[in-house]
């Protein structure tokens, strides 16, 4: 079919040039990062003539985003091992245990997942607020957790339905609590689910600006996504030193992204298949 | 003999328990801070700000909304992005049938269109504050075949397509990933008997891939939306501001705006009220109409 590999052959040309515009930014800016500022000024898109790492320093150091990272760093890792724990918990109880009042809990859930933090922001902040949580980690903490739990309860309890019951009873009938079913056949089994689910809770707080912004404001306390925010301003004639702070920002998540790439796209297809 | 039957019983209550243990920390979250706050903004946004703060108002947040150009702005612009969501969704649509028909260099494109994706808005948003500066990459490129210079954050006639389209940029990839799951699933068998028929290619996404792939379609449309309703703040909040002269204000950015700049939660409530309800009719509006199309293949 000559037509057909006509098509093919032009799509490949704007194919190609929409890659090299997905990735020429990101390498724009990472190039922007190791020159001087004078090179800068001079010429913006010549490479660098070598790798300066002073840009980078100076945004670490010198413009706090040491700080931002730390802080993001410990209200991310809590809020995703917190999220796995409860959604492992919850998804095993929810899809293997016959309860009264499952059915609902579940539908409670789901409809969780359809209320956007943009719809509740003003009387969630007024809640932490009264339980004394505002512009603390445990309230960050808490506010990240409440916003992605209903998908991480609804992913787990998806994967687990897929484990047949005879696991469940004959590690019952072997004398195991159902402490004991989840504590030793329960997470093992949901490792794959949790991975996947973890990485995509890490991209969407890590990323988070809106829930941080509010619930955690003082500078002290920035994240680092407020951070890059807060660099614009401050380094709004030195575009070397702000490039820098965007590249530290999007280190990790881009490692994650090299590594992981192929987990991050399970977890985003798998409510497009189970759903 | 009751004390052999004791431990029984009490590890039986135990075991009868222990759902309702592992569920409880899940239900006491959503409930306390995802149900109840919706509640609440319900009720909070027919109240009064500052010195009215608790007093019943009526619809007096309503009415204001309905006056304030900024938030009429903020739904005229919720408007470009249902008008331009089909564009949103069949570029990616697009890309994947390219890919699933194995264009040339198509393992790669897959992992670049995606990479964007992983990044967040605050990070895409400054990457483009470098790219679209007056003297920036983009608009060296458009000199160089005679076009522009184009101010894309300063004019207040292109600002919202600027963001639009940064957004768009910064998430085909994951509807991409999602049309490719939907790909994975279709019968090979009819594409390879509609090419053996000779059709042509636009025949064949018309006539095999759409009617095969409608209910993935049909989740990238609501996902995309739902998306660009929001998850667009980040770009505002480093590109524009909601600037230049309120026109790139979306109603999440109206809501924080007033919240969290002006002091007024209770109209920042009723703005959010509006949102959830332009939300559910756009969803189900979405939901009909694609079911309907789906219907008549």
């Amino acid at each position: 079919m000559p037509g057909m590999r006509l098509a093919k052959w032009l799509a490949a040309v704007p194919m190609a040039v929409l890659a090299l515009a997905t990735i020429y930014p990101l390498l724009f800016t990472a190039n922007v990062a190791m020159k001087t500022r004078r090179d800068y000024v001079l010429d913006r898109f010549s490479p660098a003539d070598s790798l300066r790492w002073d840009n980078i320093v100076e945004a670490w150091a010198g413009a706090g985003m040491a700080r931002y990272f730390a802080n993001s760093f410990i209200v991310v890792a809590f809020s995703v091992a917190l999220l796995l724990l409860l959604g492992s918990m919850a998804g095993f109880a929810l899809s293997q245990l016959r309860f009264r009042g499952s059915s609902l809990i579940f539908l409670g859930c789901l409809a969780g997942l359809f209320i956007p933090f943009q719809v509740i922001m003003v009387p969630l902040t007024r809640v932490l607020a009264d339980g004394g949580l505002v512009d603390t980690y445990p309230g960050l903490i808490l506010a990240y957790v409440a916003q992605f739990l209903p998908f991480t309860v609804f992913l787990m309890t998806s994967h687990y339905t897929t484990i047949p019951a005879e696991i469940v009873d004959a590690a019952r009938i072997d004398g195991n609590t159902i402490y004991g079913v989840y504590r030793r056949i329960m997470l093992p089994l949901g490792v794959p689910a949790l991975l996947s689910v973890g990485i995509l809770n890490t991209l969407f707080c890590w990323n988070d600006v809106l829930i941080s912004l509010l619930i955690m404001p003082s500078p002290d306390h920035r994240t680092l996504m407020i951070g890059v925010n807060s660099l614009r301003g401050q380094y709004s004639s030195d575009i070397p030193t702000f490039a820098s702070g965007v590249l530290i920002a999007a280190i990790p998540v881009l490692m994650i992204y090299l590594f992981l790439q192929r987990r991050i796209a399970d977890g985003v297809t798998a409510g497009s298949t189970k759903g | 003999m009751g004390s052999s039957l004791r431990p029984v019983s009490r590890r039986a209550r135990a075991e009868r328990l222990a759902p309702y243990v592992l569920v409880a920390p899940t239900v006491l979250i959503i409930v306390v801070l995802r149900l109840w706050p919706l509640v609440l903004g319900v009720n909070f946004s027919f109240t009064g700000d500052g010195e009215l703060n608790g007093t019943v108002v009526g619809l007096g947040n309503y009415l204001e909304l309905a006056a304030d150009p900024l938030f009429l702005t903020s739904l005229r612009n919720v408007g470009l992005l249902v008008l331009l969501l089909p564009v949103a969704v069949a570029i990616p649509g697009l890309l994947a049938t390219f890919i699933y028909l194995r264009v040339p260099g198509h393992r790669v494109y897959r992992s670049v269109y995606f990479f964007p994706a992983v990044l967040s808005p605050v990070i895409v948003g400054a990457i483009f504050n470098l790219m679209l500066a007056f003297d920036g990459p983009l608009n060296t490129v458009l000199g160089a075949v005679g076009v522009g210079p184009v101010d894309w954050l300063g004019d207040p006639g292109i600002a919202m397509f600027t963001v639009i389209g940064v957004h768009v940029w910064a998430t085909f990839g994951m509807a991409l990933v999602v049309f490719l799951a939907g790909f994975s699933t279709l019968d090979a068998s009819l594409l390879d008997a509609a090419r053996m028929d000779g059709a042509s290619l636009h025949q064949i996404i018309w006539h095999v891939i759409i009617p095969s792939l409608t209910r993935t379609i049909q989740f990238v449309f609501v996902t995309t939306m739902i998306g660009m309703l929001t998850s667009m703040f980040g770009l505002l909040f480093i590109m524009t501001s909601g600037g230049p002269e309120g026109s790139t204000y979306l109603p999440e950015y109206y809501i924080w705006h007033q919240q969290g700049q002006m002091n007024r939660p209770a109209l920042a409530s009723a703005a959010s009220t509006v949102l959830f309800v332009v939300m559910l009719v756009v969803g189900l509006l979405q939901i009909t109409l694609l079911r309907r199309s789906g219907r008549q293949d």
